[in-house]
């Protein structure tokens, strides 16, 4: 087992790294940049120390300084948090050959899921279910041969640019002859906006739930799964809301997306910690997105319901260490929730709303977990992400749950920031939300401007 | 441990552990300063310290720090002095090898592209250049001490 243990995060996650391993008795360090310096989560490291000025490029996504602080404090693992360096495959690799453990997936497995068309290639070859598509189009095809094509996909599909992404670029065609105005359309859009006229074609799955599974695999081959997360409810593509299990998908499905999650990663020869992303059509069909080889933002809400501490078992198999676990051992309990709390104005376009918070209080009491770095007098700085905090609560059922978390975003208080709590209290009031009944669509078709949820 | 000039080693036997921790003889411990590793710092006590003792205070965010990778440099103190601070994390070397003289002492002239240390990281040696026109006042950090960015390692008394 390792002996201390570098954390290159900052705020809410590295704040959890830090306290699993005090309780599994590991020295600590932690970077920090020119703003974080001074931040209480840093005490509570063995060590902290300090990598650069306050921009992220200038600070935790200098790979140089954190192995360089790695060495200088004997630190014999990084472990990388999400976001930042937690998927650069080169990194991952550095901090190895400068004989340092990188908790995560080997740089290989990294590389091979973290490439869109590759990990589409293994899905296939796994017989995981994709999205129905085509490559990178032939700009020499005729119109038949693109109707040809659209037709094996089938309507309603989408023209999505190759150099796009994170829903730029993309154009919705219902019938044969909307194909050609709409080809002709994305090539230009895609040219003016990624200097790329490549375009290729892709099912459209309409009002898809999100659905992701999480696995967890050792470095001697096995693979389990802790089951599936719902994280449907998203603004602009980014999850607000995380639920376990998914409502609404039939024990079928589910088994199906868990199976495949686990072939693909035994396939990739991934271990550590990992997400394999799919939509879910009305149908319950599923089909294979993108996976994530890095822990997850709402990994606490797995942790909840199967009672898996996901960090700890990182530290473990990034050790050495077989899983602790059978995939039998792994029995979820009840419904668990959780909202991303972020330092945004929901009534004002989401706007950023850093600052001094003069005045936090966590809610408490039985099934409610609270992660997060914030406290009286913390200064939220701009010059990071907006997310602050997550309310998680775990409770017998859904509909426990529900009222748990209704209950618990009435009685925390973060002030005078503005924050996403009044949007979440709408939602957990909304029936279509209630009734598990929504898709990815939902937020942004009824939210006004003014940070009202409309009804259905 | 002196032989074989190392500072620190760990051994390990089933279930017992040694570590063992050489502090260099002429200048201040490595880890001056900083909180002993083998014994964690107990968790902040339940009462919170007065409001605004740990808020972080901001950078203004148009500052040129930011956006150079320099660490401030120049950055005067009290008694007019000019601090020279590190760009980087790594060991400071106050000679260019341990057999050669220091690249600098109290009262050497400095000017810009003066070499005043090496920082080493990742087995590359970095020249530290002065950046500043003046005089070393004062050598802050200890040859192989362990340093952070933006840690204070000379104090010079500019010329102009």
């Amino acid at each position: 087992m390792f002996r201390r243990i570098l954390v290159a995060n900052r705020g809410e996650i590295a704040l959890r790294i830090l306290r699993a391993c005090r309780e599994m008795g590991l020295e600590t360090v932690c970077v920090f940049s020119e703003e974080d310096r001074g931040s209480r989560y840093l005490d509570y490291a063995d060590r902290a120390i300090c990598i650069g000025a306050a921009s992220p490029a200038e600070s935790y996504l200098k790979s140089d300084r954190i192995i360089a602080a790695a060495e200088v404090a004997n630190a014999d693992a990084i472990h990388p948090g999400y976001g930042f360096l937690a998927e650069n495959a080169d990194f991952a690799e550095k901090c190895r050959s400068s004989k340092v453990e990188f908790i995560g997936p080997s740089a290989d497995s990294m590389r091979l899921l973290g490439d869109k068309a590759q990990a589409r290639t293994l899905a296939r070859r796994c017989k995981v279910p994709t999205i129905p598509g085509t490559d990178r189009l032939d700009e020499e095809l005729d119109e038949k041969e693109l109707v040809d094509l659209a037709e094996k996909i089938g309507f309603p599909l989408m023209v999505k640019a190759s150099a796009g992404g994170g829903g730029r670029g993309m154009r919705i065609v219902r019938s044969p002859d909307e194909l050609a105005p709409a080809l002709r359309m994305a090539r230009q859009e895609a040219e003016a906006a990624f200097k790329d006229r490549g375009v290729y074609l892709e099912k459209y799955i309409e009002h898809p739930r999100h659905v992701e599974v999480q696995i967890l695999g050792d470095q001697q081959g096995g693979v389990i799964h802790l089951h599936e997360r719902d994280c449907t409810l998203q603004r602009r593509y980014q999850k607000l809301i995380e639920e376990t299990p998914a409502p609404s998908i039939d024990a079928r499905t589910r088994e199906g997306l868990c199976k495949s999650a686990v072939r693909l990663a035994k396939a990739a020869k991934y271990f550590s910690a990992g997400t394999v992303e799919f939509l879910v059509d009305e149908r319950g069909r599923y089909y294979f997105i993108e996976t994530n080889t890095r822990v997850q933002v709402e990994h606490p809400v797995t942790e909840m319901a199967t009672g898996v501490d996901i960090i700890k078992a990182q530290l473990t198999i990034a050790a050495g260490q077989p899983l602790a676990y059978h995939q039998r051992d792994i029995r979820p309990r009840g419904a668990a929730m959780e909202c991303r709390l972020n330092a945004e104005d929901p009534s004002n376009g989401f706007r950023p709303s850093a600052g001094l918070i003069e005045r936090f209080e966590a809610p408490g009491g039985f099934g409610v977990r609270v992660e997060t770095h914030i406290h009286d007098g913390y200064r939220v700085s701009p010059r990071y992400d907006s997310l602050i905090g997550k309310l998680i609560v775990h409770q017998p059922d859904r509909t426990e749950a529900i009222r748990c978390m209704r209950r618990c975003l009435r009685e925390i208080v973060i002030s005078p920031i503005k924050t996403t709590i009044p949007l979440f209290q709408q939602i957990f009031e909304h029936e279509a939300f209630v009734a598990g009944k929504i898709d990815t669509g939902f937020l942004d078709r009824h939210m006004k401007d003014n940070g009202e949820l409309t009804s259905d | 441990m002196t032989e074989n000039d190392l500072s620190e080693i760990s051994l390990r036997d089933g279930s017992e552990e040694i570590n063992l921790k050489r502090c260099s003889s002429n200048a201040t411990p490595a880890m001056a300063g900083l909180p002993s590793i083998t014994h964690p710092v107990p968790l902040p006590a339940t009462a919170l310290p007065p409001v605004g003792a740990h808020a972080a205070e901001p950078a203004p965010a148009e500052t040129e720090a930011d956006s150079a990778p320099d660490a401030q440099t120049g950055v005067t103190t009290d008694e007019g002095l000019a601090a020279i601070r590190s760009p980087m994390v790594g060991t400071f070397y106050s000679s260019p090898n341990p057999d050669a003289p220091p690249f600098v002492q109290v009262g050497s002239t400095v000017d810009a592209d003066t070499v005043i240390c090496i920082v080493e990281a990742m087995k590359v040696f970095n020249e530290i250049k002065a950046e500043v026109c003046g005089s070393i006042e004062r050598i802050v950090v200890a040859d192989q001490e362990p340093i952070e960015y933006g840690q204070e390692l000379f104090l010079v008394r500019p010329s102009s």
